[in-house]
């Protein structure tokens, strides 16, 4: 309950920060948001750290192999990024290029889960009676 | 790390406005322009560094 307080303190000081420098100069105001979005970033990131742990008893408990759910944790990994990156982009008016991060992100994800979908092929292949 | 570093580039915005301000008032244009750039490169070093830190967090905590 402490890091909302925590989160939601950041971000009104952060739009605070940036209302006033704003005027006086436009440039610094987008370096203020940026900053504000890391911090709170960073606040989360050590939390979720935790909920990967059970994550991984679970996956460790039902005998599927580490390297798909290490390759999951992966494909989390650069949703978030990606995000994050396209609100950098969609913030300093560079909508088009945020288009193509996410574009680029849709794509690292498809190849990196081909093995996922291989894997199932071949399960499907093998229930098939020859 | 934390909010200080939000209101440091704030702060830093607000300086090199007032430095460039001054500087301009008493007809020094070109020190006005350096000033105004050395704040701004200032200002994204940090942002770098912060940035920086977010991929090597990122490294650890989902193992890319």
């Amino acid at each position: 309950m402490d890091i909302i307080i925590k989160i939601v303190a950041i971000g009104l000081i952060t739009c605070l920060a940036t209302l006033i420098v704003k005027p006086v100069r436009s440039d610094f105001a987008i370096f203020i948001a940026i900053a504000g979005g890391l911090v709170i970033l960073f606040l989360v990131l050590g939390y979720l750290s935790d909920v990967f742990d059970i994550f991984k008893d679970i996956i460790s408990a039902t005998g599927i192999s580490s390297n798909l759910y290490r390759l999951l944790i992966k494909i989390i990994g650069i949703g978030y990024l990606v995000e994050f990156a396209v609100g950098i982009c969609q913030d300093t008016g560079n909508s088009s290029l945020g288009d193509k991060i996410l574009l680029g992100g849709k794509i690292v994800i498809m190849v990196m889960a081909l093995p996922i979908v291989t894997s199932i092929l071949q399960i499907i292949m093998g229930l098939l009676p020859s | 790390m934390g909010v200080e570093i939000i209101i440091k580039i704030a702060a830093i915005g607000l300086l090199t406005a007032i430095i460039g301000q001054i500087l301009k008032q008493t007809g020094r244009e070109e020190i006005s322009t350096i000033a105004t750039l050395a704040g701004l490169i200032l200002v994204i070093i940090m942002v770098l560094n912060l940035i920086g830190e977010l991929f090597t967090t990122f490294n650890n905590l989902f193992q890319f």
